[in-house]
């Protein structure tokens, strides 16, 4: 839950970027952090060891001004996708406020897509939160790569594997091109916003 | 699709997972790679291609042995450590006691323990810190296999007067736990009794600023009462030393539409032997079957180091009045050993 500073009028949000290892949520906070300057507030951080793998977490704050009388702040903050790095997981995703579902469109990472979703529900969860109610946008990563003969799969099978049932917003990108990365932050922006006024009863 | 061109692209997606770092990805092509190409023998340079594949599976296995023996809790720089522990302080801005143990523990879970130790040793000097302090520095040398720095450690603060006789005697339990789990005794270790009176005893030293009569009976580390009552006779020390740090409980249902069903929970404060929740005010399956003084016979309690079954009783059901978790519910919950 975001922290509301009643005194300054400031309120403090968190997106996580979720999915499984190597699907390209570095490279989206690195694309945001490189882009859009006039947002970010701050240098991105990337706590990681051993080639560029990220271990514990990427962390990016961002500032987006007065909103109805308040003052914005957005950290986002990326998870380690591996298997063995759930503790790490369910930490950064404490006190999340919306995240965003970055998919691999690779076919060979099908199932690990999968796999991912369903760790972020039972972890989700366990906060006594659910998928089906959090501010939630899928990315559908690395979509550049079809045009170089690498298997990618459909669109409309991610759609059938992932989206199924949470019928959330899904933007194709290409994150390592910038394509579709301002369209998902976008989108997670305003659906943890517009969940923030109701739940905080701000700006009504 | 001709097999020169499977083969072609077949590496050409081994090259560009092993980029991504999808090292299996990549070796799961490079081997369907070497099955077609032995399976077409016949092209004129057969051996030569399998060679080279060859070459870049050894790369590969390289790799993946580096990755697999790289320590899964670096050590990182400290500007990092002090982003970690303020990024998961639930206090982002107070400096209040908990707030400070709190960042302090959080170092220590993301294993950058010599970090942590320096927080812990400076909380020491807060009174109401010290014993969960001094626990948590037992446990990042326990984490760091220092048990003899431990049990040196332990042995200093006997002698150091910060301590009271009734906080050695919780740390001192503690640490007895923790050796006995880690195969240890207390023999193999001689491990001191506090040296400290634990008040009166002829002959001790019982530094002047603190009054004897001040110093609770060093066997009862404060329990609620719920837990005290319920407790089996013999264990006075009940398992607080045991519930340190529980990250989450699972709580079994017996009534209401969760009944059967284990719902988990995350532990947002502890004390001791009470544990306190906070529970969306929203989630009214729930809520609404958990009141003060209901039984629960079966809890999963999950802490880092093991899963540990109990029972407890919810000792206060309060609404959350203002602030943002307004309307949500902070439940506490007395562990009752089973
Ligand atoms: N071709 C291509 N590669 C990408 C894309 N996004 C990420 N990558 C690559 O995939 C690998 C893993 O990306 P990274 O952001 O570290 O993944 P993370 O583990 O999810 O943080 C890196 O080699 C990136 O360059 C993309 O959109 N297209
Ligand atoms: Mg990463």
């Amino acid at each position: 839950m975001a922290t509301f500073n009643f005194k300054n009028r400031e309120i403090e949000c968190k997106i996580v970027y979720y999915g499984p290892g190597r699907c390209g949520k570095t490279t989206n906070l690195e694309y945001i952090f490189h882009t859009y300057k006039k947002q970010v507030t701050g240098e991105m951080v990337s706590i990681d060891t051993e080639g560029d793998r990220t271990l514990f977490f990427d962390f990016l704050p961002m500032g987006l001004g007065k909103i109805r009388g308040c003052d914005v702040k957005v950290q986002l903050y990326t998870v380690p996708g591996q298997v063995q790095y759930s503790s790490t997981r369910k930490l950064v995703l404490k006190e999340v406020d919306g995240i965003v579902f970055v998919a691999d469109s690779l076919e060979v990472r099908r199932d690990k897509n999968m796999q991912s979703l369903k760790d972020l529900h039972e972890n989700l969860k366990s906060y006594g939160l659910s998928v089906l109610n959090i501010p939630l946008v899928l990315q559908y990563n690395k979509r550049d790569l079809d045009a170089e003969g690498i298997p990618l799969m459909p669109i409309a099978q991610m759609d059938k594997d992932l989206n199924r049932q949470l019928k959330a917003p899904a933007f194709p990108a290409s994150a390592l091109k910038g394509d579709g990365v301002g369209a998902t932050v976008t989108e997670i922006l305003k659906r943890t916003l517009l969940s923030l006024q109701k739940q905080l009863k701000w700006a009504t | 699709m001709d097999f020169r061109e499977q083969i072609k692209s077949l590496l050409k997606e081994a090259e560009l997972y092993q980029q991504q770092g999808l090292l299996n990805e990549a070796k799961e092509r490079y081997r369907k790679a070497t099955d077609l190409i032995k399976q077409n023998a016949h092209i004129p340079n057969s051996q030569q291609l399998i060679a080279k594949i060859v070459q870049k599976v050894v790369g590969l296995n390289q790799a993946m042995e580096r990755i697999n023996t790289a320590t899964s809790k670096p050590q990182v720089s400290d500007r990092k450590q002090d982003l970690i522990k303020k990024l998961f302080s639930s206090g982002r801005e107070t400096s209040s006691d908990d707030a400070d143990l709190e960042g302090a523990i959080a170092l220590a879970k993301f294993g950058q323990f010599e970090r942590a130790l320096q927080e812990f040793e400076r909380l020491l000097d807060r009174e109401p810190l010290r014993v969960a302090a001094a626990k948590n520095i037992l446990r990042c040398q326990l984490e760091l296999d220092a048990l003899d720095a431990a049990v040196d450690g332990y042995g200093a603060w006997t002698q150091d007067p910060r301590f009271s006789a009734a906080q050695l005697q919780k740390v001192k339990f503690f640490l007895e736990s923790r050796l006995k789990k880690s195969g240890r005794t207390l023999d193999a270790l001689a491990l001191e009794e506090p040296r400290k009176p634990a008040g009166t005893a002829p002959g001790g030293g019982v530094s002047a600023d603190r009054p004897a009569q001040g110093i609770p009976p060093a066997s009862s580390p404060e329990p609620p009462r719920a837990v005290a009552e319920n407790r089996p006779s013999g264990s006075a020390h009940g398992g607080e030393e045991e519930y340190l740090d529980i990250n989450s409980v699972g709580i079994l249902f017996d009534r209401g539409p969760q009944k059967g069903r284990m719902v988990e929970f995350d532990v947002s404060f502890q004390t001791g032997n009470a544990i306190n929740l906070i529970i969306p005010g929203k989630d009214r399956n729930v809520i609404d079957h958990l009141e003060a003084g209901s039984r629960l016979d079966d809890i999963q309690f999950f802490s880092p180091i093991a899963i540990l079954n109990g029972s407890g009783v919810v000792t206060a059901k309060t609404r959350i009045k203002s602030g943002p978790k307004e309307g949500d519910f902070s439940l506490d919950i007395a562990i009752i050993r089973s």
